[in-house]
């Protein structure tokens, strides 16, 4: 388990305020934030690098905040690996391993157990991400800290190395705290993820939640959510905490579900919650609108279709089966169609 | 008019270069020769060599002990006053030599504090090779500390991070990783620190004039007898001069943090 409370440090002239988590043993945490959030300084906070100026780092129910980095049992991967350059493959691996099998299984785990006797400056990127990945599993850390580690690996090298890690993962119930731009990634892998923005904690939560609710406007537009409205509810009851308003913003009205904030405020709409029709559907769907296609976007097994609403652009999300048999073009009318819960009020 | 600028700069870059090998090469070739036979015949420059090389690498094993943790600290932590001791380490470099050796005479002199301590512990340093030794370490010590600092700050931190993580305490991170990261760039340091100590003369005439160091010798033989008999012992000077300066170019050639 880790849990921070209240923690904060300062590396240069950058600082963390006040982070508060926990992950619990075994489990697997997403830290995701744009560049310069702290990402990389939050997990040296933990791993004893860098002292904690306040509150408290418990990893498995004990108090480590002044703990030195060696006797936490913790491990480490930088995106950038720091193999050491005077070592081969194999004594990088072997450094702090508990023994020589362990070190061996971890390479031929991670598919380095070829490189063995090379030098490390003849690897690839990639090559020093998996060996890197193998050396700080060889320790057996009951905690380990991720920071990109896969991210100069080729998409299925890529596959297979989180394939290895989750397997490991599985098998010796580590907690994992891992760093990642992979949106995707950190959906699938975590049990939390939690979104630094400017040293600060500034949403936590299930990876489901964050991404289809965001707090802010900021988070969402970081989290890649296409449409992001800002407007007006009305229509607000005060009787309940969670009611039907009326979101407007610019000539559309939208029907939504959301907690009363205010007059002003955002609407996040995820393009996957977007359907696309070219009549108008007979559905229990409280949104719809007619529009004409601006642009079509193929990417891979995806079209991002953005549609003019009176004005308003709205982004679909769709397979580009759907796209084929529904004949988009662009300049083609269609009806644009969500539901009232799928927008989330921010 | 790119042409002719670039033959300019290529003729200033040629006469400065020519300034700096002509007289070395001219002095080479006017006493290498009877500089190395010298070494076979004449007993005082072989003495006078010897004890420049020991005195030498006594101050740099001294200057290695005390420089290499204050340019750890100076290249690994920040904190306040940082900067003026950076600035305090590179003092003896501006000051004059001679002007050098007067403040180590006050400090160390029989008639100072500091001094008389030694002379009482039966330790004479004015007048002994130990004065040369302060001399050298005095005046290059500096050197050895700002190419020490620049070796370890070519190594990046989190090395040692990684090292701490797999098990490490600072000491074995520093001892396993560090060190051998920035192990061709100290030894190059002080090589630079040795050299530097062999060639030194103003703060050593100051401390000790006799025993002779060949610095003094050549400055003696010149005085005393002239170009002709300095030259041997000049070009002695020069020739040992070159072999930390090899050492160096080939260490620059290993690293393993350049490839």
């Amino acid at each position: 388990m880790i849990a921070l409370e209240r923690v904060r440090a300062r590396a240069g002239g950058f600082e963390l305020h006040d982070i508060t988590f926990a992950v619990p043993s075994g489990g697997w945490g997403v830290v995701i934030g744009p560049a310069g959030s702290g990402k990389t300084t939050l997990l040296e906070t933990i791993a004893g690098l860098l002292p904690a100026t306040a509150g408290r780092v418990i990893i498995h129910g004990e108090d480590h905040t002044r703990t030195p980095p060696e006797h936490r049992g913790l491990g480490i991967v930088y995106q950038h690996g720091y193999l050491f350059p005077h070592l081969s493959v194999r004594e990088n691996i072997a450094y702090g391993a508990v023994d020589r099998a362990t070190a061996d299984d971890l390479a031929s785990r991670f598919g380095v157990a070829a490189l063995s006797d090379r030098s490390v400056a003849s690897l690839s990127g990639g090559e020093r991400q998996l060996v890197a990945a193998a050396r700080a599993l060889a320790r057996r850390p009951k905690v380990l800290l991720l920071d990109e580690p896969f991210s100069a690996l080729d998409p299925r090298s890529r596959i297979a190395a989180r394939r290895a890690l989750r397997a490991l993962h599985a098998h010796r119930a580590f907690t994992v705290l891992q760093v990642t731009h992979d949106f995707s990634e950190a959906g699938s892998l975590g049990d939390l993820a939690m979104v630094l923005d400017g040293g600060r904690l500034v949403q936590q939560g299930p990876p489901e939640d964050v991404f289809r609710k965001p707090a802010t406007p900021f988070i969402a537009d970081f989290l890649g959510a296409e449409n992001v409205f800002a407007g007006t509810v009305s229509d607000a009851s005060t009787d309940d905490e969670t009611a039907a308003v009326e979101f407007t913003t610019g000539a559309l009205t939208f029907y939504a579900v959301g907690v009363q904030a205010g007059s002003t405020t955002h609407a996040v709409l995820r393009a996957e919650e977007v359907v696309l029709s070219t009549g108008m559907p007979a559905t229990s769907m409280r949104n719809h609108f007619g529009g004409r296609i601006a642009d079509i976007v193929f990417d891979g097994a995806l079209a991002h279709v953005t549609v003019d609403v009176r004005g308003t652009p709205i982004v679909a999300a769709i397979t580009a089966r759907s796209a084929r048999e529904l004949a988009l073009a662009e300049g083609h009318e269609v009806v644009v169609s969500f539901k009232a819960t799928a927008l989330h009020l921010c | 008019m790119r042409a002719v600028a670039g033959i300019a700069v290529a003729v200033v870059a040629s006469l400065f270069l020519l300034f700096i090998l002509g007289p070395v090469a001219g002095l080479v070739a006017a006493g290498g020769a009877d500089g190395v036979r010298s070494l076979a015949s004449d007993t005082e420059l072989r003495s006078s060599l010897w004890l420049t090389a020991l005195t030498a690498t006594i101050a740099t094993l001294l200057g290695v002990i005390g420089g290499t943790p204050i340019a750890y600290l100076l290249a690994r932590r920040s904190f306040r006053g940082r900067a003026l001791l950076a600035a305090l380490m590179d003092l003896p470099l501006v000051i004059p030599h001679p002007v050098a050796g007067i403040a180590l005479l006050l400090v160390l002199g029989r008639a100072s504090a500091v001094g008389s301590v030694f002379y009482e512990l039966g330790l004479r340093v004015v007048g002994s090779p130990a004065g040369i030794v302060c001399a050298m370490l005095f005046v290059s010590a500096p050197l050895y500390v700002s190419a020490a600092h620049e070796a370890f700050a070519r190594v990046d931190a989190r090395y040692e991070s990684v090292a701490r993580s797999l098990g490490d305490d600072a000491w074995r991170a520093f001892r396993r990783v560090t060190l051998p990261l920035a192990g061709r760039g100290l030894t190059a340091a002080a090589l630079v620190m040795w050299a530097r100590a062999v060639s030194e003369f103003g703060a050593i005439v100051i401390l000790t004039y006799n025993s002779k160091v060949a610095s003094v010798l050549s400055y003696d033989r010149f005085t005393s007898f002239g170009l002709h008999e300095t030259l041997p012992v000049a070009a002695a000077l020069v020739l040992l001069a070159l072999i930390p300066l090899a050492a160096i170019r080939a260490l620059r050639r290993a690293d393993p943090l350049s490839r």
